[in-house]
């Protein structure tokens, strides 16, 4: 009797979360199907049976949004790929030999860069923000200079450190008796064993890249380089700008994103607990 | 003799691998060490002396004047705005990221399993939209034609100017909750989930159930947890940007305002490169001070668990 009482409350427990679940994602579920309706219908309703494309094609169009440039929001959309994939690239290469050589070697002067990595750690980003700006302007408008100052993620390094730290020193040292060399181990021992970390820094910077927008704006405001989160910001308070094709570019903008997590969502458990120490 | 030479031999080997061993170590640092140089310390130096000087970042003069830059800074409304609405975002941002993110992870960890670990990432999504799509979805949501406006002016009479007028805090405060508190779930689902099942069954005998068992043991089992998720949620406070700079512009009254807005306007719109450099470092000490107190207030918490 006891029992059944307690799963009937676990269903009626489940329910409610589902329905909570459905009134969260809600805003996201309007702002998808508002990029979808006719531009009659924009903004007032919830439902729709008419499906539209128009907004998509105004932005892809020759009189849309692009205004004379048809691939204005396809090259955006191809910038922020193009400067975020190198970027969880190189954060992850480097988040792997830094803590690799953190964890698992001695050297001299480990303690330098120990001391400052803890620095970094927690050094507020922002006040770096104008001489970055002066040291970078050379690389305005280029893809390096919107990659190279993001590249590296301290947080990215220490997600490392943290799970190097679980893995035994003996394993590595059985590998080099063996005669592997350290690049060896780093690629085919260290790598492989660290997938679910990698693939938890790989999203993270990914998507922290994806979504910049400070630097963006501020390196590379030629129309050309922008990415398309810059684009929209750039458009956000024109007066000339319509509901409907900003619903689509906010679509294109974290449709890849979300797709991108959803594939990956199970390494999440296991890569969660490094982020915590 | 030959046994002298073969250790002389075997202690130079040893100390040419010591060697070969410090320079394959060092050269897996170099990408960090570059970095660091070009992206940390150099630019940390030349920030700290462009807040000692008056430079426009345009021409090639400029004055040293010393700390006037810091002196004007107290005096300055909009660094005061900034100062005070970081602690203002920080207590309803921490607290109620933590009750939504808490609570979501209450309800996902009594899911059945097979549910479990696709609804904690459905309600991590928000986690994942730009501030710029959020911020254009806030902005039609509350235009004046919007559904929910056109509702209350019909159904109760009430107009509410949602981003001009004191509202605009609030929206921006559940705009930022809704998009941290999935994110901070799944920190929580972690330490629940690495809670040992005796500790429940334990508490089964004993008669300990339903909201007594989450206060009393899950948690003070996951205070280590907990105190990250504050700790967290406190440094989101100072980096609050796109938000503010599209929807609100800081007001009104800067009552929406942040450092980072404050520090990207005055050095690159007002192009008062010195002046902005020397906001960032106010905002870093601020930013450091309230962090650690944070952590020292949570670990002390953390103390009384038995942590």
């Amino acid at each position: 009797m006891r029992r059944k009482k307690k799963s009937h409350a676990k269903i009626i427990l489940s329910i409610i979360t589902i329905i909570i679940l459905v009134l969260w994602l809600f805003p996201y579920y309007y702002l998808v199907l508002q990029s979808v309706v006719p531009w009659t219908d924009v903004d007032k309703t919830v439902f729709t049976t008419k499906f539209s494309f128009d907004s998509y094609a105004y932005l892809f169009g020759q009189n849309g949004a692009g205004a004379g440039d048809p691939l204005q929001w396809v090259r955006a959309l191809l910038n922020s790929f193009v400067v975020s994939t190198p970027t969880a690239v190189i954060t992850v290469a480097v988040g792997l030999m830094t803590g690799y050589a953190a964890v698992h070697k001695e050297y001299k002067g480990k303690s330098v860069i120990q001391a400052s990595l803890l620095f970094q750690m927690f050094f507020p980003v922002v006040v770096l923000l104008v001489p970055r700006y002066m040291i970078v302007t050379p690389l305005a408008n280029s893809y390096l200079g919107m990659i190279l100052p993001l590249s590296i993620s301290i947080w990215g390094i220490f997600m490392y450190i943290n799970y190097f730290k679980t893995v035994p020193k003996a394993v590595f040292e059985a590998a080099k008796i063996d005669g592997a060399s350290d690049w060896r181990i780093l690629l085919k021992i260290a790598l492989p064993s660290t997938k679910s970390v990698s693939i938890i820094v790989f999203l993270s910077v990914f998507m922290t890249r994806w979504n910049e927008l400070m630097w963006d704006m501020l390196i590379a405001p030629d129309v050309k380089m922008q990415t398309l989160n810059v684009m929209i910001s750039t458009q956000f308070n024109q007066y000339s700008t319509l509901a409907g094709p900003m619903y689509a570019a906010s679509v294109l903008l974290t449709l890849p994103i979300i797709i991108l997590f959803l594939c990956f969502s199970k390494h999440f458990n296991e890569g969660i607990n490094f982020m915590l120490k | 003799m030959r046994k002298k030479n073969l250790e002389e031999n075997a202690s130079v080997q040893t100390r040419k691998k010591r060697r070969k061993g410090n320079a394959i170590a060092w050269l897996f640092n170099t990408p960090y060490i570059i970095y660091s140089v070009v992206f940390l310390f150099i630019p940390l130096g030349w920030a700290i002396w462009l807040a000692l000087t008056d430079w426009n970042l345009m021409t090639p003069e400029y004055e040293f004047v010393g700390f006037k830059n810091f002196m004007d800074l107290f005096r300055d409304t909009k660094v005061q705005a900034a100062f005070w609405n970081a602690f203002h975002y920080l207590v309803p941002i921490v607290i109620l990221s933590f009750i939504f993110g808490l609570g979501i992870a209450l309800l996902v960890s009594h899911l059945p399993k097979k549910l479990k670990g696709i609804a904690a990432v459905m309600f991590f999504i928000p986690y994942l939209i730009s501030g710029v799509s959020s911020a254009v979805l806030v902005k039609h949501l509350l235009s004046y034609n919007s559904m929910i406006n056109v509702f209350l002016r019909d159904a109760f009479d009430i107009n509410i100017n949602w981003l001009q007028s004191d509202a605009a805090f609030w929206v921006l405060i559940a705009e930022i909750i809704w998009k941290l508190s999935g994110y901070y779930a799944l920190f929580i689902l972690a330490g629940i989930a690495s809670i040992p099942e005796d500790v429940y069954e334990a508490a089964d005998l004993d008669g300990c159930v339903g909201m007594k068992k989450t206060i009393l043991i899950t948690l003070p089992m996951i205070t280590p947890t907990i105190t990250s998720v504050i700790v967290l949620a406190a440094g989101v406070s100072f980096q609050i940007f796109a938000e503010p700079l599209l929807l609100t512009g800081g007001g009104p009254n800067m009552s929406t305002t942040t450092w980072l807005l404050e520090i990207y306007r005055t050095s690159f719109v007002s192009f008062r490169a010195g002046y902005g450099a020397a906001m960032a470092i106010v905002n870093a000490v601020q930013t450091f001070v309230v962090i650690q107190l944070v952590t020292w207030l949570m670990n002390k918490l953390n103390k009384r668990f038995g942590w």
